[in-house]
């Protein structure tokens, strides 16, 4: 259902399948639920404001009483890394990449994601967090990339007669 | 395509098929023809412009000059963005990149044709081998007259790509690059460009090599390009990516050096990084995805498998976890 629910936002569904999810939608409550907030995390990933509905204000409260994610979902990384996996979890899939690794260029620091209330964190079992991995020099390793941004000196300097160097 | 024989049309007839004559030397319908040319006249045609390029949220201006003179290839490359200067100046496969705030001066062999618009490394035969070749429509691109061609995978494990080559020499003026639900994720665009005669030697000496009486090289061996044995070997590449470069590198804050093999299926490509696992807590796999830019990270016991390229995740997991010593 809930993929379903997912590749409807996409447009993915030919009109019979919609149809069908459109109507699970509207008859289960769960599905109703999962559909609302679905819109909300579109809304909010688009960078628009939340429409004003009652799910908003639910969605914000569970949120909040949430456990800080300080480790990336272990979920994330050992299912299949199948399309409508990745649309269905959106949300999550970019706070957990970007919260672990730190993106290319430059780094963040993990656990950019905390719920509100600092008494409800808890750290996820078996999963020790991370440093952040360091795409810097791998980038600049296999592309090459005209940017000086991605360059870092080698450790062991040393200099060059000015002809040598062309 | 010309079926009309009024007197009228006959007449200009012959003007018609000398434009088409001069326009369109790969033929008006043969795509891997069309193909072949955009892959060789990013080498052999000489030309001067600026492109943008944009990859995922990342936007950079780029000026590239090129000069191919008696067989050999000449090149320079500044970035026009960002705090830090950069200028690249290549000689067939030696780029020679001066960072003229540091100071430094980086001879870095080429492994990759990954500057634009030298962005197909091998023949339109291989790549045909991974996507199917077809022709678009053709378009004004900077007052030049541009072909489409449209490149699509096979299978799953690489991204569509669409390419602009211009008709009287092949260059290509834009690239597109589409992930399976269509949306452009990558793409270049020269926003300027001058091909041919106009080009000359001037156009590529160093603009900052002046600039400082001394240079300091960054140590970074020269022969590092030289295909070493790396002791590892990807045993379940997808079709059609095959090896074409393996060595040992070294890289800032590393003190061992770092097992790299390239993977290319001609226009898409992998690099598989192996090296020691220095942060004890990684445990678990990880990966992130940026435009064309996909990132897999495996730790394997004491070691880490690092997978970075230009293809879906699926394909950059799939590599990562098939990483054996050989």
């Amino acid at each position: 259902m809930t993929q379903e629910i997912s590749s409807l936002m996409d447009g993915e569904l030919d009109p019979h399948e919609a149809e069908r999810a459109i109507r699970a939608c509207c008859t289960s409550g769960e599905a109703a639920q999962k559909w609302q907030t679905y819109n909300l995390i579109g809304d909010v990933l688009r960078g628009g404001k939340p429409h004003p509905t009652r799910t908003a204000e639910r969605v914000s409260e569970a949120l909040a009483a949430e456990p800080a994610i300080i480790a990336r979902p272990k979920r994330m990384y050992e299912t299949t890394f199948g399309r409508v996996a990745l649309a269905a979890a959106a949300s999550v899939a970019t706070i957990g990449v970007v919260g672990w690794i730190g993106n290319q260029g430059g780094q963040v620091a993990p656990g950019s994601v905390i719920a509100k209330n600092p008494s409800a964190i808890q750290p996820v079992s078996n999963v020790v967090p991370a440093a952040p991995v360091d795409m810097q020099d791998y980038v600049a390793a296999h592309k090459q990339l005209p940017s000086a941004d991605l360059y870092r000196p080698v450790v062991n300097n040393r200099a060059a007669p000015a002809s040598a160097a062309r | 395509m010309i079926r009309a024989a009024s007197p009228g049309v006959r007449r200009i007839l012959p003007a018609l098929a000398l434009g088409f004559a001069c326009n369109a030397q790969a033929g008006p319908s043969d795509p891997l023809a069309w193909l072949q040319r955009a892959a060789q006249s990013s080498r052999q045609v000489s030309y001067e412009g600026v492109y943008v390029h944009t990859n995922g949220d990342r936007t950079s201006t780029v000026r590239v000059t090129h000069l191919n003179q008696a067989g050999e290839e000449f090149e320079r490359i500044e970035p026009l963005d960002g705090s830090n200067s950069l200028e690249i100046v290549r000689r067939n496969d030696e780029m020679f990149c001066r960072f003229p705030d540091a100071k430094t001066v980086r001879l870095d062999p080429r492994i990759t044709n990954r500057f634009f618009p030298s962005i197909l490394a091998s023949t339109a035969e291989t790549i045909s081998a991974s996507y199917d070749v077809k022709l678009g429509k053709t378009e004004r691109v900077l007052g030049f007259e541009c072909q489409w061609i449209r490149l699509e995978p096979k299978d799953g494990m690489r991204f569509s790509q669409r390419l602009c080559s211009e008709s009287a020499t092949g260059l290509i003026l834009r690239a597109k690059v589409l992930n399976d639900q269509r949306q452009v994720i990558e793409q270049y665009t020269f926003t300027d460009l001058k091909v041919g005669s106009h080009v000359g030697h001037s156009d590529l000496k160093s603009i900052f090599r002046a600039r400082n009486r001394q240079w300091l090289s960054d140590g970074q061996p020269r022969d590092e390009a030289s295909n070493a044995e790396s002791g590892w070997s990807v045993t379940k590449a997808p079709i059609g990516f095959l090896k074409v470069a393996e060595l040992k590198r070294t890289l800032p804050g590393r003190a061992q050096p770092v097992a790299q093999i390239v993977l290319t299926d001609g226009v898409a490509s992998m690099s598989v990084f192996v090296e020691p696992n220095t942060a004890p807590g990684r445990t678990a796999e990880a990966s992130s995805e940026d435009g064309t830019t996909t990132f897999f990270v495996r730790p394997m016991g004491d070691l880490m498998v690092t997978v970075l390229g230009e293809v879906p995740l699926a394909t950059a997991q799939q590599v990562a976890r098939s990483v054996a010593k050989r």
